[in-house]
Protein backbone atom coordinates (compact mmCIF):
# COMPACT_ATOMS: atom_id res chain seq x y z
CA UNK A 1 0.00 0.00 0.00
CA UNK A 2 2.37 2.46 1.16
CA UNK A 3 4.93 1.55 -1.84
CA UNK A 4 1.75 1.54 -4.34
CA UNK A 5 1.41 5.35 -3.47
CA UNK A 6 5.13 6.17 -3.01
CA UNK A 7 5.80 4.78 -6.75
CA UNK A 8 2.35 6.61 -7.69
CA UNK A 9 4.19 9.96 -6.23
CA UNK A 10 7.84 9.57 -8.39
CA UNK A 11 5.63 9.00 -11.52
CA UNK A 12 3.85 12.21 -10.96
CA UNK A 13 7.04 13.81 -10.18
CA UNK A 14 7.82 13.00 -13.51
CA UNK A 15 4.88 13.78 -15.30
CA UNK A 16 5.35 17.26 -13.94
CA UNK A 17 9.02 17.89 -15.39
CA UNK A 18 8.36 16.13 -18.60
CA UNK A 19 5.55 18.67 -19.02
CA UNK A 20 8.20 21.50 -17.39
CA UNK A 21 10.95 20.19 -20.30
CA UNK A 22 7.89 20.27 -23.12
CA UNK A 23 7.10 23.51 -22.30
CA UNK A 24 10.85 24.88 -22.11
CA UNK A 25 11.08 23.36 -25.46
CA UNK A 26 7.87 25.20 -27.33
CA UNK A 27 9.79 28.09 -26.03
CA UNK A 28 12.64 27.47 -27.96
CA UNK A 29 15.01 29.28 -25.30
CA UNK A 30 17.69 26.58 -26.94
CA UNK A 31 18.06 24.84 -30.10
CA UNK A 32 16.65 21.60 -30.56
CA UNK A 33 19.98 19.78 -31.26
CA UNK A 34 21.23 21.54 -27.62
CA UNK A 35 18.02 20.74 -26.02
CA UNK A 36 15.95 17.72 -27.40
CA UNK A 37 12.30 17.26 -26.61
CA UNK A 38 11.32 14.16 -24.40
CA UNK A 39 10.16 12.74 -27.04
CA UNK A 40 13.37 12.72 -29.07
CA UNK A 41 14.93 11.52 -26.55
CA UNK A 42 12.36 8.60 -25.99
CA UNK A 43 13.34 7.94 -29.14
CA UNK A 44 17.19 7.76 -29.03
CA UNK A 45 16.61 5.82 -25.77
CA UNK A 46 14.73 3.11 -27.89
CA UNK A 47 17.05 3.47 -30.65
CA UNK A 48 20.12 2.74 -28.05
CA UNK A 49 18.58 -0.22 -26.56
CA UNK A 50 17.54 -1.81 -29.88
CA UNK A 51 21.25 -1.30 -31.01
CA UNK A 52 22.43 -3.04 -28.37
CA UNK A 53 24.40 -0.11 -26.95
CA UNK A 54 22.54 0.08 -24.11
CA UNK A 55 22.61 -3.22 -23.14
CA UNK A 56 26.32 -3.18 -23.32
CA UNK A 57 26.47 -0.18 -21.40
CA UNK A 58 24.55 -1.25 -18.49
CA UNK A 59 25.51 -4.46 -18.23
CA UNK A 60 29.82 -3.49 -18.24
CA UNK A 61 28.58 -0.37 -15.90
CA UNK A 62 26.57 -3.40 -13.43
CA UNK A 63 29.31 -5.35 -13.72
CA UNK A 64 32.38 -3.04 -12.34
CA UNK A 65 29.94 -1.31 -10.02
CA UNK A 66 29.23 -5.36 -8.83
CA UNK A 67 32.92 -5.86 -8.24
CA UNK A 68 34.10 -2.44 -6.95
CA UNK A 69 31.35 -2.56 -4.40
CA UNK A 70 31.96 -6.51 -3.37
CA UNK A 71 35.79 -5.65 -2.75
CA UNK A 72 34.68 -2.39 -1.01
CA UNK A 73 32.18 -4.13 1.50
CA UNK A 74 34.63 -7.23 2.10
CA UNK A 75 38.00 -4.96 2.39
CA UNK A 76 35.95 -2.42 4.85
CA UNK A 77 34.07 -5.31 7.19
CA UNK A 78 37.67 -6.95 7.41
CA UNK A 79 39.26 -3.97 8.32
CA UNK A 80 36.19 -2.72 10.64
CA UNK A 81 36.33 -5.67 12.34
CA UNK A 82 40.33 -5.07 13.04
CA UNK A 83 39.79 -1.66 13.85
CA UNK A 84 37.76 -2.52 16.81
CA UNK A 85 40.05 -5.67 18.41
CA UNK A 86 43.14 -3.12 18.21
CA UNK A 87 41.74 0.13 19.70
CA UNK A 88 44.90 1.94 18.61
CA UNK A 89 44.72 0.69 15.28
CA UNK A 90 40.58 1.53 15.05
CA UNK A 91 41.26 5.29 16.28
CA UNK A 92 43.97 5.64 13.82
CA UNK A 93 42.75 4.50 10.84
CA UNK A 94 38.90 6.36 12.03
CA UNK A 95 39.66 9.55 11.77
CA UNK A 96 42.03 8.99 8.38
CA UNK A 97 38.58 6.74 7.12
CA UNK A 98 36.65 9.61 7.98
CA UNK A 99 38.74 12.17 6.24
CA UNK A 100 39.31 10.13 3.26
CA UNK A 101 35.71 9.56 3.06
CA UNK A 102 34.85 13.38 1.86
CA UNK A 103 37.86 13.19 -0.43
CA UNK A 104 36.43 13.74 -3.89
CA UNK A 105 36.33 10.64 -5.00
CA UNK A 106 37.49 11.81 -8.77
CA UNK A 107 40.31 13.07 -7.79
CA UNK A 108 42.04 9.86 -7.21
CA UNK A 109 41.69 9.29 -11.09
CA UNK A 110 44.98 10.75 -12.17
CA UNK A 111 46.57 8.10 -9.49
CA UNK A 112 44.43 5.43 -10.74
CA UNK A 113 45.94 6.24 -13.97
CA UNK A 114 49.28 5.98 -13.63
CA UNK A 115 49.58 3.38 -11.15
CA UNK A 116 47.07 0.79 -12.03
CA UNK A 117 46.47 2.00 -15.56
CA UNK A 118 43.53 2.79 -17.59
CA UNK A 119 41.38 0.27 -17.95
CA UNK A 120 38.88 -1.60 -15.84
CA UNK A 121 41.42 -2.17 -13.05
CA UNK A 122 41.90 1.76 -12.66
CA UNK A 123 37.83 2.34 -12.82
CA UNK A 124 37.46 -0.68 -10.12
CA UNK A 125 40.33 0.97 -8.01
CA UNK A 126 38.90 4.24 -7.89
CA UNK A 127 35.47 2.83 -6.71
CA UNK A 128 37.31 1.36 -3.69
CA UNK A 129 38.57 3.90 -2.55
CA UNK A 130 36.02 5.98 -3.10
CA UNK A 131 33.62 3.95 -0.81
CA UNK A 132 35.96 1.58 1.55
CA UNK A 133 36.37 4.22 3.95
CA UNK A 134 32.90 4.89 4.41
CA UNK A 135 32.40 1.05 4.78
CA UNK A 136 35.25 1.22 6.97
CA UNK A 137 34.20 3.77 9.29
CA UNK A 138 30.23 2.57 9.29
CA UNK A 139 31.39 -0.99 10.03
CA UNK A 140 33.37 0.46 13.27
CA UNK A 141 30.54 2.30 14.52
CA UNK A 142 28.38 -0.16 13.97
CA UNK A 143 30.19 -2.44 15.94
CA UNK A 144 30.94 -0.14 18.58
CA UNK A 145 27.45 0.99 19.07
CA UNK A 146 26.55 -2.84 19.91
CA UNK A 147 24.66 -2.58 23.61
CA UNK A 148 27.54 -4.38 25.40
CA UNK A 149 24.80 -6.47 27.31
CA UNK A 150 24.67 -8.83 23.90
CA UNK A 151 28.14 -9.90 24.38
CA UNK A 152 28.34 -10.11 28.08
CA UNK A 153 25.26 -12.58 27.57
CA UNK A 154 26.06 -14.27 24.52
CA UNK A 155 29.54 -15.30 26.83
CA UNK A 156 27.91 -15.70 29.34
CA UNK A 157 25.86 -18.39 27.50
CA UNK A 158 29.74 -19.67 26.54
CA UNK A 159 29.78 -18.10 23.26
CA UNK A 160 32.55 -17.26 22.07
CA UNK A 161 35.31 -16.45 18.82
CA UNK A 162 33.40 -17.06 15.28
CA UNK A 163 30.30 -17.85 16.60
CA UNK A 164 30.30 -14.45 18.70
CA UNK A 165 31.11 -12.59 15.53
CA UNK A 166 28.43 -14.07 13.29
CA UNK A 167 25.88 -15.00 15.79
CA UNK A 168 25.81 -11.89 17.97
CA UNK A 169 27.96 -8.90 16.60
CA UNK A 170 26.99 -9.18 13.13
CA UNK A 171 22.89 -9.55 13.95
CA UNK A 172 23.22 -7.24 16.31
CA UNK A 173 24.86 -4.54 14.59
CA UNK A 174 22.87 -5.77 10.89
CA UNK A 175 20.74 -2.19 11.36
CA UNK A 176 23.60 0.12 10.72
CA UNK A 177 25.51 -1.88 8.73
CA UNK A 178 22.80 -1.40 6.40
CA UNK A 179 22.74 2.03 6.31
CA UNK A 180 26.88 1.71 5.78
CA UNK A 181 26.34 -0.21 3.10
CA UNK A 182 23.96 2.20 1.54
CA UNK A 183 26.37 4.98 1.85
CA UNK A 184 29.25 2.83 0.17
CA UNK A 185 26.88 1.55 -2.27
CA UNK A 186 26.42 5.43 -3.02
CA UNK A 187 29.72 6.57 -3.12
CA UNK A 188 30.93 3.75 -5.43
CA UNK A 189 27.80 4.47 -7.46
CA UNK A 190 29.15 8.31 -8.18
CA UNK A 191 32.78 7.59 -8.48
CA UNK A 192 32.15 4.50 -10.98
CA UNK A 193 30.01 7.13 -13.35
CA UNK A 194 32.74 9.88 -13.12
CA UNK A 195 35.56 7.35 -13.49
CA UNK A 196 33.92 5.56 -16.72
CA UNK A 197 33.66 9.51 -18.06
CA UNK A 198 37.31 9.76 -17.88
CA UNK A 199 39.05 6.16 -18.32
CA UNK A 200 36.09 4.03 -20.08
CA UNK A 201 35.02 3.38 -23.85
CA UNK A 202 32.49 1.26 -22.95
CA UNK A 203 29.75 1.79 -20.26
CA UNK A 204 27.06 4.22 -19.07
CA UNK A 205 29.52 6.61 -18.30
CA UNK A 206 31.61 6.63 -21.97
CA UNK A 207 28.23 6.82 -23.68
CA UNK A 208 27.79 10.12 -21.73
CA UNK A 209 31.07 11.23 -22.64
CA UNK A 210 30.62 10.26 -26.49
CA UNK A 211 27.73 12.21 -26.35
CA UNK A 212 29.26 15.10 -25.72
CA UNK A 213 32.02 14.32 -28.12
CA UNK A 214 29.77 14.01 -30.87
CA UNK A 215 27.28 17.02 -29.57
CA UNK A 216 24.55 14.00 -29.08
CA UNK A 217 22.45 15.87 -26.60
CA UNK A 218 19.22 13.44 -26.87
CA UNK A 219 21.96 10.79 -26.11
CA UNK A 220 23.66 12.04 -23.16
CA UNK A 221 20.16 12.59 -21.66
CA UNK A 222 19.14 9.14 -22.65
CA UNK A 223 21.88 7.88 -20.66
CA UNK A 224 21.62 9.99 -17.84
CA UNK A 225 17.80 8.89 -17.88
CA UNK A 226 19.59 5.11 -17.68
CA UNK A 227 21.84 6.41 -14.83
CA UNK A 228 19.24 7.81 -13.01
CA UNK A 229 17.01 4.75 -13.25
CA UNK A 230 20.01 2.62 -11.99
CA UNK A 231 20.04 4.20 -8.82
CA UNK A 232 16.61 4.54 -8.47
CA UNK A 233 16.11 1.12 -8.62
CA UNK A 234 18.91 -0.21 -6.52
CA UNK A 235 18.33 2.30 -3.93
CA UNK A 236 14.51 2.31 -3.61
CA UNK A 237 14.04 -1.37 -4.64
CA UNK A 238 17.01 -3.16 -3.16
CA UNK A 239 18.62 -0.89 0.08
CA UNK A 240 15.28 0.81 1.42
CA UNK A 241 13.44 -2.96 1.10
CA UNK A 242 16.46 -4.56 2.74
CA UNK A 243 16.71 -1.65 5.49
CA UNK A 244 12.90 -1.56 6.37
CA UNK A 245 12.58 -5.15 6.65
CA UNK A 246 15.94 -5.49 8.72
CA UNK A 247 14.49 -2.43 11.21
CA UNK A 248 10.73 -3.49 11.23
CA UNK A 249 11.08 -7.39 12.57
CA UNK A 250 13.03 -5.42 15.60
CA UNK A 251 10.52 -2.79 15.98
CA UNK A 252 12.76 0.10 14.93
CA UNK A 253 10.23 1.02 12.31
CA UNK A 254 8.99 4.71 13.20
CA UNK A 255 5.96 3.92 10.37
CA UNK A 256 2.74 2.87 11.20
CA UNK A 257 1.65 -0.08 10.19
CA UNK B 1 1.46 -26.43 45.72
CA UNK B 2 3.32 -28.61 48.38
CA UNK B 3 5.09 -27.15 51.58
CA UNK B 4 8.64 -28.45 51.59
CA UNK B 5 9.87 -30.48 54.74
CA UNK B 6 11.40 -27.35 57.09
CA UNK B 7 15.06 -28.09 57.50
CA UNK B 8 15.47 -26.35 60.95
CA UNK B 9 11.92 -26.32 62.76
CA UNK B 10 10.99 -23.87 64.47
CA UNK B 11 14.11 -21.89 64.45
CA UNK B 12 12.57 -18.66 63.32
CA UNK B 13 15.35 -16.12 62.50
CA UNK B 14 18.81 -17.08 63.31
CA UNK B 15 21.32 -13.84 62.72
CA UNK B 16 25.00 -13.68 62.25
CA UNK B 17 25.82 -17.48 61.98
CA UNK B 18 29.48 -16.72 60.91
CA UNK B 19 30.35 -18.87 58.09
CA UNK B 20 28.53 -21.36 58.24
CA UNK B 21 30.72 -23.94 60.54
CA UNK B 22 27.78 -26.55 60.83
CA UNK B 23 27.60 -27.14 56.81
CA UNK B 24 25.31 -29.46 55.21
CA UNK B 25 27.25 -30.76 52.46
CA UNK B 26 27.10 -30.53 49.43
CA UNK B 27 28.30 -27.11 48.76
CA UNK B 28 27.76 -26.23 45.13
CA UNK B 29 28.83 -22.13 45.33
CA UNK B 30 31.91 -21.44 47.43
CA UNK B 31 33.12 -17.79 47.76
CA UNK B 32 36.16 -16.89 49.81
CA UNK B 33 37.26 -13.82 51.41
CA UNK B 34 36.45 -11.52 47.92
CA UNK B 35 38.03 -8.50 47.65
CA UNK B 36 37.96 -5.83 44.33
CA UNK B 37 38.77 -2.78 43.80
CA UNK B 38 38.56 -0.43 40.65
CA UNK B 39 41.01 2.25 40.36
CA UNK B 40 38.81 5.83 39.30
CA UNK B 41 39.75 8.71 37.41
CA UNK B 42 38.57 11.63 39.16
CA UNK B 43 39.56 14.75 37.08
CA UNK B 44 43.65 14.65 37.40
CA UNK B 45 43.22 12.33 40.34
CA UNK B 46 43.34 8.39 40.47
CA UNK B 47 41.26 6.91 43.05
CA UNK B 48 41.40 3.87 44.84
CA UNK B 49 37.66 2.07 44.92
CA UNK B 50 37.63 -0.64 47.20
CA UNK B 51 33.67 -2.72 46.09
CA UNK B 52 34.20 -5.99 47.77
CA UNK B 53 36.26 -5.96 50.85
CA UNK B 54 36.68 -9.75 51.69
CA UNK B 55 33.04 -11.59 51.29
CA UNK B 56 32.37 -14.94 52.19
CA UNK B 57 29.78 -17.40 51.95
CA UNK B 58 28.50 -20.51 50.47
CA UNK B 59 25.61 -21.82 48.92
CA UNK B 60 24.14 -25.16 49.22
CA UNK B 61 22.94 -27.43 46.32
CA UNK B 62 18.90 -26.26 45.26
CA UNK B 63 19.14 -23.30 47.89
CA UNK B 64 17.57 -19.79 46.81
CA UNK B 65 19.72 -17.32 48.38
CA UNK B 66 18.83 -13.64 48.00
CA UNK B 67 21.82 -10.48 48.51
CA UNK B 68 20.03 -7.12 49.66
CA UNK B 69 22.47 -4.30 50.32
CA UNK B 70 22.92 -0.23 49.63
CA UNK B 71 22.72 1.09 45.82
CA UNK B 72 26.40 0.81 45.04
CA UNK B 73 27.06 -1.32 47.62
CA UNK B 74 29.00 -3.84 44.47
CA UNK B 75 25.90 -6.17 44.21
CA UNK B 76 26.67 -6.80 40.33
CA UNK B 77 30.37 -7.09 40.75
CA UNK B 78 30.20 -9.67 43.16
CA UNK B 79 27.47 -11.58 40.60
CA UNK B 80 29.97 -10.44 37.58
CA UNK B 81 32.82 -12.37 39.42
CA UNK B 82 31.26 -15.28 40.19
CA UNK B 83 30.12 -15.58 36.56
CA UNK B 84 33.62 -15.25 36.00
CA UNK B 85 33.38 -12.24 34.07
CA UNK B 86 35.21 -9.85 35.96
CA UNK B 87 38.32 -10.88 38.18
CA UNK B 88 38.89 -10.80 41.67
CA UNK B 89 41.92 -9.14 43.03
CA UNK B 90 41.93 -11.61 46.13
CA UNK B 91 39.95 -14.58 47.23
CA UNK B 92 38.81 -17.56 45.27
CA UNK B 93 34.91 -18.80 44.01
CA UNK B 94 34.35 -22.30 43.46
CA UNK B 95 31.31 -23.61 42.09
CA UNK B 96 31.02 -26.90 41.98
CA UNK B 97 34.33 -27.90 43.02
CA UNK B 98 36.11 -25.85 40.13
CA UNK B 99 37.60 -22.36 40.88
CA UNK B 100 36.08 -19.91 38.20
CA UNK B 101 38.49 -17.90 36.42
CA UNK B 102 36.78 -17.22 33.04
CA UNK B 103 33.07 -17.20 31.87
CA UNK B 104 31.30 -20.94 31.87
CA UNK B 105 27.67 -22.40 31.70
CA UNK B 106 27.92 -23.32 34.92
CA UNK B 107 26.80 -20.02 36.12
CA UNK B 108 24.54 -18.16 33.86
CA UNK B 109 23.28 -14.49 34.71
CA UNK B 110 19.93 -12.69 34.41
CA UNK B 111 20.09 -9.10 33.87
CA UNK B 112 18.04 -6.39 34.72
CA UNK B 113 18.15 -4.70 31.17
CA UNK B 114 16.62 -6.46 28.50
CA UNK B 115 19.38 -8.76 27.53
CA UNK B 116 17.77 -10.71 25.15
CA UNK B 117 18.03 -10.77 21.00
CA UNK B 118 16.10 -8.80 19.12
CA UNK B 119 16.88 -10.59 16.15
CA UNK B 120 15.64 -13.44 17.39
CA UNK B 121 12.18 -14.65 17.77
CA UNK B 122 11.52 -15.92 21.40
CA UNK B 123 12.00 -19.74 20.58
CA UNK B 124 15.53 -19.32 18.60
CA UNK B 125 16.90 -16.88 21.71
CA UNK B 126 15.74 -19.60 24.55
CA UNK B 127 17.42 -21.79 22.43
CA UNK B 128 20.44 -20.26 21.63
CA UNK B 129 22.86 -21.07 24.79
CA UNK B 130 22.56 -24.50 22.98
CA UNK B 131 24.18 -23.81 19.77
CA UNK B 132 27.24 -24.13 21.68
CA UNK B 133 26.60 -27.94 22.73
CA UNK B 134 26.47 -30.87 20.20
CA UNK B 135 22.38 -30.34 20.27
CA UNK B 136 20.65 -31.03 17.16
CA UNK B 137 18.30 -28.48 15.94
CA UNK B 138 15.17 -30.63 16.80
CA UNK B 139 16.30 -31.36 20.12
CA UNK B 140 17.03 -27.30 20.99
CA UNK B 141 13.18 -26.38 19.67
CA UNK B 142 12.05 -29.26 21.89
CA UNK B 143 13.84 -27.92 24.98
CA UNK B 144 13.11 -24.45 24.06
CA UNK B 145 9.22 -24.98 24.11
CA UNK B 146 9.96 -27.00 27.48
CA UNK B 147 11.31 -24.40 29.13
CA UNK B 148 8.80 -21.66 27.42
CA UNK B 149 6.07 -23.98 28.82
CA UNK B 150 7.70 -23.53 32.14
CA UNK B 151 7.25 -19.77 31.84
CA UNK B 152 3.98 -20.28 30.21
CA UNK B 153 4.91 -17.88 27.01
CA UNK B 154 4.38 -21.12 24.96
CA UNK B 155 2.32 -18.99 22.82
CA UNK B 156 4.85 -16.62 21.96
CA UNK B 157 7.32 -18.76 20.66
CA UNK B 158 7.52 -17.75 17.14
CA UNK B 159 7.45 -13.51 18.25
CA UNK B 160 10.21 -11.31 18.31
CA UNK B 161 11.45 -9.22 21.59
CA UNK B 162 9.37 -5.66 20.73
CA UNK B 163 5.80 -7.71 20.51
CA UNK B 164 6.53 -8.70 24.49
CA UNK B 165 6.62 -6.40 27.65
CA UNK B 166 8.54 -6.07 30.01
CA UNK B 167 7.26 -8.86 32.52
CA UNK B 168 7.01 -11.10 29.38
CA UNK B 169 10.77 -10.89 28.51
CA UNK B 170 12.47 -11.54 31.60
CA UNK B 171 10.65 -14.80 31.34
CA UNK B 172 12.04 -15.34 28.09
CA UNK B 173 15.18 -14.45 30.01
CA UNK B 174 14.62 -16.65 32.86
CA UNK B 175 13.56 -19.53 30.02
CA UNK B 176 17.27 -18.84 28.11
CA UNK B 177 19.23 -18.82 31.47
CA UNK B 178 17.64 -22.34 32.40
CA UNK B 179 17.92 -24.16 28.75
CA UNK B 180 20.99 -24.31 29.34
CA UNK B 181 20.57 -26.24 32.50
CA UNK B 182 23.41 -24.43 34.60
CA UNK B 183 24.26 -25.45 38.02
CA UNK B 184 23.52 -21.70 39.67
CA UNK B 185 21.34 -19.08 38.41
CA UNK B 186 22.83 -15.91 38.81
CA UNK B 187 20.14 -12.98 39.42
CA UNK B 188 20.93 -9.54 38.91
CA UNK B 189 17.92 -7.34 40.01
CA UNK B 190 15.48 -9.04 36.96
CA UNK B 191 12.27 -7.75 38.23
CA UNK B 192 13.82 -3.92 39.47
CA UNK B 193 12.75 -2.06 36.15
CA UNK B 194 8.77 -3.92 36.37
CA UNK B 195 5.60 -2.45 37.52
CA UNK B 196 4.59 -3.19 40.95
CA UNK B 197 1.88 -5.79 39.55
CA UNK B 198 4.41 -7.73 37.31
CA UNK B 199 6.90 -8.01 39.91
CA UNK B 200 4.30 -9.69 41.91
CA UNK B 201 3.17 -12.20 39.48
CA UNK B 202 7.36 -13.02 38.76
CA UNK B 203 8.06 -13.51 41.94
CA UNK B 204 5.70 -16.27 42.18
CA UNK B 205 6.85 -17.68 38.60
CA UNK B 206 9.95 -17.76 40.03
CA UNK B 207 9.40 -19.13 43.17
CA UNK B 208 7.14 -22.00 41.67
CA UNK B 209 9.98 -22.60 38.88
CA UNK B 210 12.72 -23.28 42.07
CA UNK B 211 10.12 -25.69 43.25
CA UNK B 212 9.86 -27.34 40.91
CA UNK B 213 13.20 -27.54 39.10
CA UNK B 214 15.21 -26.97 42.43
CA UNK B 215 17.72 -25.03 40.68
CA UNK B 216 20.45 -22.81 42.84
CA UNK B 217 19.54 -19.34 42.44
CA UNK B 218 21.58 -16.55 43.79
CA UNK B 219 19.14 -13.58 43.73
CA UNK B 220 20.63 -9.59 43.77
CA UNK B 221 17.82 -6.82 44.98
CA UNK B 222 17.34 -3.85 46.81
CA UNK B 223 14.31 -4.52 47.47
CA UNK B 224 14.10 -5.63 50.91
CA UNK B 225 10.58 -7.49 50.71
CA UNK B 226 11.51 -9.12 47.37
CA UNK B 227 14.58 -10.59 48.95
CA UNK B 228 12.96 -11.98 52.21
CA UNK B 229 9.86 -13.10 50.07
CA UNK B 230 11.98 -15.35 47.73
CA UNK B 231 14.75 -16.66 49.98
CA UNK B 232 15.63 -19.49 52.24
CA UNK B 233 18.29 -17.39 53.20
CA UNK B 234 19.03 -12.99 52.82
CA UNK B 235 22.21 -11.97 53.26
CA UNK B 236 22.85 -8.36 53.61
CA UNK B 237 25.70 -6.67 52.22
CA UNK B 238 27.05 -3.44 53.97
CA UNK B 239 27.99 -0.31 52.30
CA UNK B 240 30.91 0.09 50.50
CA UNK B 241 33.36 -1.16 50.62
CA UNK B 242 31.31 -4.39 51.20
CA UNK B 243 31.59 -7.45 52.94
CA UNK B 244 28.47 -9.52 54.34
CA UNK B 245 27.14 -8.01 57.45
CA UNK B 246 24.31 -10.40 59.03
CA UNK B 247 22.75 -13.32 57.41
CA UNK B 248 18.82 -13.95 58.25
CA UNK B 249 17.20 -17.65 57.66
CA UNK B 250 14.11 -16.93 56.36
CA UNK B 251 12.09 -20.44 57.33
CA UNK B 252 8.68 -19.68 56.26
CA UNK B 253 7.02 -22.26 53.50
CA UNK B 254 5.96 -21.32 49.91
CA UNK B 255 3.64 -19.84 48.99
CA UNK B 256 4.78 -17.15 51.52
CA UNK B 257 2.25 -14.08 51.67
CA UNK B 258 3.85 -10.60 52.30
CA UNK B 259 1.92 -10.37 55.33
CA UNK B 260 2.97 -13.42 57.31
CA UNK B 261 4.32 -11.97 60.62
CA UNK B 262 7.48 -13.71 59.99
CA UNK B 263 8.00 -12.82 57.16
CA UNK B 264 7.23 -8.99 58.52
CA UNK B 265 9.54 -9.45 61.35
CA UNK B 266 12.87 -10.19 59.01
CA UNK B 267 11.60 -7.44 56.85
CA UNK B 268 11.72 -4.94 59.78
CA UNK B 269 15.32 -6.23 61.43
CA UNK B 270 16.45 -5.93 57.62
CA UNK B 271 15.59 -2.43 57.42
CA UNK B 272 16.63 -1.36 60.47
CA UNK B 273 19.97 -2.89 59.71
CA UNK B 274 20.27 -1.08 56.70
CA UNK B 275 19.23 2.22 57.97
CA UNK B 276 22.39 1.44 60.43
CA UNK B 277 24.09 1.09 57.42
CA UNK B 278 23.50 3.88 55.47
CA UNK B 279 23.34 6.27 58.11
CA UNK B 280 26.97 5.00 59.54
CA UNK B 281 29.35 6.97 57.54
CA UNK B 282 29.21 4.62 55.22
CA UNK B 283 29.82 6.22 51.33
CA UNK B 284 27.10 4.15 50.14
CA UNK B 285 24.17 6.41 48.99
CA UNK B 286 26.80 8.90 48.80
CA UNK B 287 28.93 8.04 46.06
CA UNK B 288 26.38 5.71 44.59
CA UNK B 289 24.96 8.10 41.62
CA UNK B 290 28.84 7.77 39.94
CA UNK B 291 29.13 4.20 39.79
CA UNK B 292 26.49 0.98 40.70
Amino acid sequence: MGHLKGALDVVLGLVIFCIAWQLVFWAKVYPPYLLPSPAAVLDRLVAMAQSGQLGLGIEVTLGRLLAGFSISVLLGLGVGLAMVNFSRFGRVMNSFSLGLQSFPSIAWVPFAILLVGLNDLGIVFVMVVASVFSMMASTYAALRNIPPIYVKAARNMGTKGLALFTGVLLPASLPSLVTGLRQAWSFAWHALVGAEILMATVGLGALLEFGAEFVRMDQIIASMITIFAIGLVADRLVFSVVEERVRSSRGLTTQTR
Amino acid sequence: MTVPPPQMAMKGLAEELPGSLDTPPPRILVVENLRKRFVQTNGRRREDLVVLDGVNFSMAEGEFVTVVGPSGCGKTTLLNIIAGMEASDWGTVTLNGRRVSSPGTDAVMIFQEDALFPWLTVTENVSFGLRNREVGGAERERIASEYLEMVQLGRFANSYMHQLSGGMKQRVAIARALAISPRILLMDEPFGALDYRTREILQAQITSIHEKTRKTILFVTHDVREAVSLGDRVLLLSGRPSRIKREYIVDVPRPRSADDPQIQRVIGRIVEDLKEEVSFGSPGEVVASSED
